[in-house]
């Protein structure tokens, strides 16, 4: 017995310590800044006023009375509801498409479809810079230019909501349409082939096997990348934060909450962390209790198989 | 075998086409990026009159002359080694955490094993970026006084905070390698009386090098590509901040800064084109149980 906690603190004490650091420390630091006025990060004049809701107060004063603020909330309600739905279908269109085709270009568009994902942040808000530009170096403006549906450049990133918003889901609906997509192949993967040649040799066509047979066979995949993308768009904004700052697009309606946070807290001009940590512990909430409600909907007890044969 | 007999020729050419129409803007977009570093002006316009080749962007880009007027010099090859740095320095510190938390977790019956899984997949639904207010008080309250430690001090907290967000994932990965080992091999090590320490070091990691590389190839990219950390917690540029401050500069030359991003996007294709395997086998290992 004592040989097993001797083995187990050495195996666990990184990751132990790293949680506890980076997770529950900040956690109930984010909680308590929260409940202050801190702001430009004084520390020694604000983190010893307790200050109770009074920031949360703010936030649902914001929510009824401040525009900016409403478009913050509203841009992420469409930004997750959309690019969630790109995610799962996108990904599942790949898997399918990549299932039936010749192994070798299954191969290279998968792994095409990683480099969205695999890029270095800023390059790739680079590419999408160019691409969606305002001016006529803008790749979009010019092939509409040329093809003479409009005839000046258009700052498409300016139009609001609906401009910025597409941007936004287009961008980070190609980085994770790929998690998806990987998912999915392997859970196709693992159908037993008979079922497919036996279809197949009864006349079905690839259609007809993705609709009774594959797809059916992967619910359970398609429930984990729904509820799983869901809980990471909730707070991801490192591939919203650079569209913004480079201001291709709107800073109102291309801010979602996550990204509000971060730029409240370190933002120019004056940062309010108060207010910043009070959104990010309402985000910390949503987040933790969805993570409970997916595993529980994932049935995850069964995957957590005691060790067999341990002594 | 893999539905080859039974399936007709007939539909694929229209699925690849789909597939090619779909791909078209990520081709198109990275693509012009690329062009664009080896032109005198941007191609990302589609008008072939815009590229008149030159060499020049790049050259200036390792000479550290980002402006084509004044004597503005960045050391491009400091800011690239910075990158690097922390890119390694996540790799490393991930590697380590989960490779010695997975085991134990694939292994070792334990009470709370099934707490401590349930916590790390809580934390790995949950991304960690959302509480960097946190993260940067506790940076804040622990800075060192001398200004001699400051910048080694930077560099050791956004590589540990950022392995941080990849270790949940990490250890799930890992966890998955462990468990494809039969037991014979665990049994015959504690059988001779190793420790299950030698049993980890002598026997497992060697079986499981694929896994190791790929869960190091993920926290190497995960630490090369970020913005978010590096800009908040590093007190030196790297590749990331070097792109973010210069494409709101002034004096700015659009097709250097394209040959700045093309040079940062190297070590995405090189792992692109070489380990292709790796990366594909880690990304789906995820979710075995």
């Amino acid at each position: 017995m004592r040989g097993k906690v001797r083995d187990l603190s050495f195996f666990l004490s990184p990751m132990i310590i790293m949680v506890f650091l980076f997770y529950l420390i900040p956690l109930v630091m984010t909680v308590y800044i929260s409940m202050t006025r801190m702001r430009n990060w004084n520390v020694d004049r604000y983190l010893t006023e307790f200050v109770g809701l009074y920031n949360y107060d703010r936030l649902f004063y914001m929510f009824q009375h401040d525009p900016t603020f409403k478009a913050v909330v509203l841009t992420t309600l469409v930004f997750v509801g959309i690019t969630l739905m790109i995610n799962v279908f996108g990904g599942l269109a790949l898997a399918l498409a990549t299932f039936f085709i010749n192994e070798k270009s299954a191969s290279s568009y998968r792994l095409l479809w990683l480099l969205p994902r695999m890029s270095p942040i800023a390059v790739y808000s680079l590419v999408w810079y160019y691409f969606f530009h305002g001016s006529e170096i803008g790749t979009l403006n010019s092939v509409l230019m040329h093809l003479g549906l409009i005839s000046e450049p258009i700052p498409w990133g300016q139009v609001i909501p609906w401009g910025a918003w597409s941007i936004i889901i287009f961008v980070n609906g190609l980085v994770g349409v790929s998690f998806g997509m990987i998912v999915f192949t392997s859970a196709l993967n693992q159908i037993p082939r008979e079922l497919v040649v036996a279809a197949r040799v009864d006349g079905a066509s690839s259609w007809q096997i993705s609709r009774r047979i594959l797809i059916p066979m992967i619910k359970w995949h398609l429930l984990y990348v729904l509820t799983w993308q869901f809980l990471s768009l909730l707070t991801t904004y490192p591939h919203l934060f650079l569209l913004v700052q480079w201001d291709l697009v709107n800073r109102d309606y291309g801010t979602t909450l996550a990204l509000y946070v971060f730029n409240t807290a370190f933002g120019r001009g004056e940062q309010d962390q108060g207010l910043a940590a009070a959104a990010a512990v309402i985000l910390s909430i949503i987040g933790i209790i969805g993570g409970f409600v997916t595993l529980k909907v994932l049935k995850f007890e069964r995957m957590m198989r005691r060790p067999r044969g341990d002594f | 075998m893999r539905d080859v007999e039974a399936r007709p020729k007939r539909y694929e050419w229209l699925i690849l086409l789909a597939l090619l129409l779909a791909s078209l803007p990520l081709l198109v977009g990275f693509s012009l990026l690329m062009l664009s570093s080896f032109s005198t002006e941007m191609v990302t316009n589609l008008d072939p009159g815009s590229f008149h080749f030159t060499l020049e962007n790049w050259i200036n880009l390792f000479q550290g002359k980002i402006a084509t007027t004044g004597g503005i010099r960045v050391n491009i090859w400091r800011i690239t080694l910075n990158t690097l740095i922390v890119a390694l320095g996540v790799a490393g510190v991930v590697t380590l955490t989960s490779t010695m938390a997975g085991y134990s977790l694939s292994r070792i019956d334990f009470k709370g094993r099934k707490t401590m899984m349930v916590l790390l997949l809580v934390l790995h639904a949950f991304p960690g970026v959302a509480l960097i207010v946190g993260v940067y008080l506790l940076y804040r309250l622990t800075f060192p006084e001398s200004t001699g430690f400051v910048g080694l001090y930077s560099f050791l907290y956004v590589i540990l905070a950022r392995a941080a967000l990849e270790i949940p994932m990490s250890i799930w990965l890992m966890k998955g390698f462990f468990d494809t080992v039969p037991w014979e091999f665990e049994w015959s090590g504690i059988i001779d009386g190793a420790s299950r320490i030698t049993v980890w070091r002598k026997i497992m990691l060697p079986l499981i090098k694929p896994g190791i590389l790929s869960v190091a190839l993920f926290a190497f990219l995960a630490g090369w590509q970020d913005i978010i950390y590096v800009r908040t917690f590093l007190i030196y540029q790297t590749l990331a901040t070097f792109i973010e401050a210069n494409i709101e500069a002034e004096y700015s030359h659009m097709p250097l800064i394209a040959a700045a991003g093309t040079f940062y996007l190297l070590p995405t294709i090189i792992f692109f084109l070489t380990a292709q395997k790796l990366l594909l086998q880690g990304y789906s290992g995820g979710i075995k149980g």
